[in-house]
């Protein structure tokens, strides 16, 4: 077990940021954090990190507990921390530099970690570059690059997405797997449900300090009883016709908006040619229609009542 | 790791453009300005003698004890009277052209003629006054007591003052000095800005950087202590260059003293740098409130200080000697004017004293607030 936590209580006053919050992180996962904002994600990274007081709670990194005090522990873990957290006055390589050298001793073994990270994320070409002078995304990647330049085994990354063009979103996203695949363990943290499920082999979601569901994305979206989600672009459909269409085997829910009738059903049946059966019967007139399977937001949706983005 | 971190933070506060400019060119071009300001005021403060001129007539050679004593005031560096003896017609364009400030005829009685009243017309005026009654007393004792001649010649040669000065320097009073001084105490104060930046960089519920360092694998008191030999150094290095500007360039004199005037200015920066760390640590509000603090307080310490109008530092002696003790800029300027004016050490080290003890309060609070490794929210 790479993270273990267990019945973590965190308290802001009556706000109770953190409630009684367990999980654990094997060697090789790449475990996402999903949650809308102030959902306590960033304030359960936090108090794995050992930088917050909790109330309750224990928590253990590579079997061993978690304090300020813990180097050992600290030294095998990279941190990319929400908010860019660099030295404005110094250059790319010298800001790699100065992070990795606070883990790694030997000048030799540290220049080859700082240009294999800075080539890792792609800014070769802008070592002698100041981060004022570089783009929201290359900003990003070089806070990447500092929290991961010296090969820790568990990297931890708090929305590290945030405002980034979706060029630079695809190289994070890709080397996040890469870093993966070449052995780290990976935490991250998003509210971009789309990352999350791209990229993480397990997730739990958060909602208002508590973990509402753990799983893999099939297992999370297998807890539902959405199967599937079939929207029909028409300009006309009769009250009469939702009520028919309502009335289908399988059907959970009809909702005819903006010309859009969207019929969401159970899993199991082939829905969607029902419901074209249902339309040609009907001779209803229709531009587009199209059909998706269940997301993490419809998981969200049917646990909490709320989008995740609300 | 100390290596790698001082030499890192010495290349990130160096190049801290604002922060720099605050602590060593705003000193320096502030003394520039002084220097344009000041540079005057001891002159005017020094005795010009007084131009006047006698009608060089008969009289006037006649009456050899004036004509003596003139003379006598007229003489050597330290002389009263730039003396001029010309014709009455003489005497009278140039009083006209304002290259006197006055002249006097010897006749029955001695006479001064003036343009305009003013100080150095008072003091012609007082040198006559005083040779006539001087010349009056005499005359009458040597009318009643003719056999006492001889005592009162010798008598008048000899004048004897009852009052006798006593000096605590060899050195000079100087007005100027003490401006000079709030200055670098001012300068040493600004200090408080790299203290104030150490903090931020380190307290994790501060900034995400301080967040990040927490993070790594060193001693988060280690780390605070490296990066803040790194403030010290740039902080020590900008008050040489500032002390060697005043001294070399502009003149700007310390006394003989050198030692202990260096050993006033690093106690000087160590309190700069303390008190913008406590400052930061203690107060938990944005950076700009933060500033307007440090910049308040600096300033207003140097203003009781004597920077802005120098009685001042006499006036808050005076009237509330309490506060020339609770403020440091003011025990610095005034360790450093003990140094350049004082024979003894014993107010320096009075001055010192107190400072340290300052110093000694600001680290300690902000030990109390910095020691923290977890804190209840970021």
């Amino acid at each position: 077990m790479v993270v273990k936590v267990k019945n973590l209580v965190k308290r802001y006053g009556n706000l109770v940021a953190l409630d009684h919050l367990s999980l654990s992180i094997e060697e090789g996962e790449i475990f996402g954090l999903l949650g809308p904002n102030s959902s306590g994600k960033t304030t359960a990274i936090n108090c794995i990190l050992s930088l917050l007081k909790y109330d309750k709670g224990e928590i253990e990194i590579f079997g061993k507990p978690m304090s300020p005090e813990s180097y050992d522990i600290k030294r095998n873990i990279g941190i990319v921390m929400q908010n860019v957290a660099v030295y404005n006055e110094l250059t790319v390589y010298e800001n790699v530099n100065y992070f990795c050298g606070l883990y790694i001793q030997d000048s030799s073994t540290r220049k080859k970690l700082v240009d294999e990270a800075i080539e890792f994320v792609g800014l070769q070409d802008f070592t002698r570059f100041y981060p004022k002078k570089l783009s929201g995304g290359l900003l990003r990647r070089l806070n990447i690059a500092c929290g991961i330049a010296h090969k820790p085994k568990l990297i931890i990354l708090d929305e590290p997405t945030v405002a980034v063009d979706p060029q630079s979103r695809n190289r994070i996203l890709e080397g996040i797997m890469e870093l993966n695949r070449q052995g780290a363990t990976v935490i991250y943290t998003s509210h971009y449900m789309e990352e999350v499920e791209q990229i993480c082999s397990r997730i739990m979601i958060l909602d208002a300090g508590r973990a509402i569901a753990t799983g893999t994305k099939d297992e999370l979206k297998s807890m539902i009883s959405l199967g599937e989600k079939i929207t029909v672009e028409s300009y006309f459909v009769s009250q009469e016709q939702v009520e028919k269409l309502q009335r289908l085997p399988n059907v959970v829910s009809v909702e005819y908006k903006d010309h859009h009738l969207v019929i969401k059903s159970g899993r199991g049946f082939n829905n969607l040619e029902a419901v074209l059966d249902f339309i040609r019967r009907e001779n209803i007139e229709f531009g587009k229609i199209y059909s998706e399977l269940p997301t993490l937001n419809d998981v969200f949706l049917e646990i909490t009542g709320k989008n995740l983005r609300d | 790791m100390f290596a790698q971190i001082f030499i890192n933070r010495l290349k990130c506060l160096l190049r801290d453009r604002e922060t720099v400019f605050w602590t060593v060119a705003f000193p320096l071009v502030l003394s520039v300005f002084f220097n344009l300001a000041f540079s005057n005021l001891d002159k005017s403060e020094t005795f010009n003698p007084v131009n006047v001129a006698v009608v060089n007539d008969e009289n006037y050679q006649n009456n050899i004890f004036f004509k003596a004593a003139l003379n006598e005031v007229s003489k050597g560096d330290d002389r009263l009277f730039n003396l001029m003896e010309v014709t009455e017609e003489e005497a009278e364009r140039l009083l006209s052209s304002n290259s006197i400030d006055g002249y006097i005829t010897v006749g029955s009685s001695l006479k001064l003629i003036v343009g305009k009243s003013g100080i150095n017309q008072n003091i012609i005026k007082s040198f006559i006054d005083n040779y006539l009654h001087t010349f009056s007393t005499v005359n009458n004792i040597l009318v009643k007591n003719p056999a006492g001649s001889r005592a009162l010649f010798e008598n008048l040669s000899q004048r004897v003052s009852y009052t006798r000065e006593v000096s605590p320097s060899s050195a000079a009073p100087n007005n100027v000095l003490n401006y000079f001084y709030t200055l670098i105490a001012m300068a040493c104060f600004y200090g408080c800005f790299w203290g104030m930046r150490e903090i931020t960089d380190i307290q994790a519920d501060l900034s995400s950087l301080a967040a990040r360092i927490n993070t790594a694998p060193v001693h988060k008191m280690k780390a605070f202590i490296y990066s803040l030999c790194a403030s010290l150094l740039i902080h020590l290095v900008e008050m040489a260059i500032l002390l060697s500007f005043l001294r070399f360039v502009l003149n700007v004199d310390f006394g003989s003293r050198t030692g202990y005037v260096i050993l006033t200015v690093i106690l000087g920066s160590i309190a700069g740098l303390s008190f913008g760390a406590f400052v930061s640590a203690l107060v938990k509000k944005s950076e700009g409130f933060k500033i307007g603090i440090m910049i308040g307080a600096t300033m207003i310490g140097s203003f009781l200080a004597g920077m802005m109008y120098q009685n001042m530092k006499y006036i808050v002696a005076k009237k509330v000697p309490l506060l020339s003790y609770l403020n440091p800029v003011n025990l610095l300027t005034d360790a450093f004017y003990c140094l350049y004016y004082y024979d003894t050490l014993k107010r320096y080290a009075i001055n010192m004293g107190l400072l340290t003890i300052f110093i000694i309060v600001f680290w300690t609070g902000t030990y109390l607030v910095i020691r923290r490794r977890k804190y209840a929210s970021i």
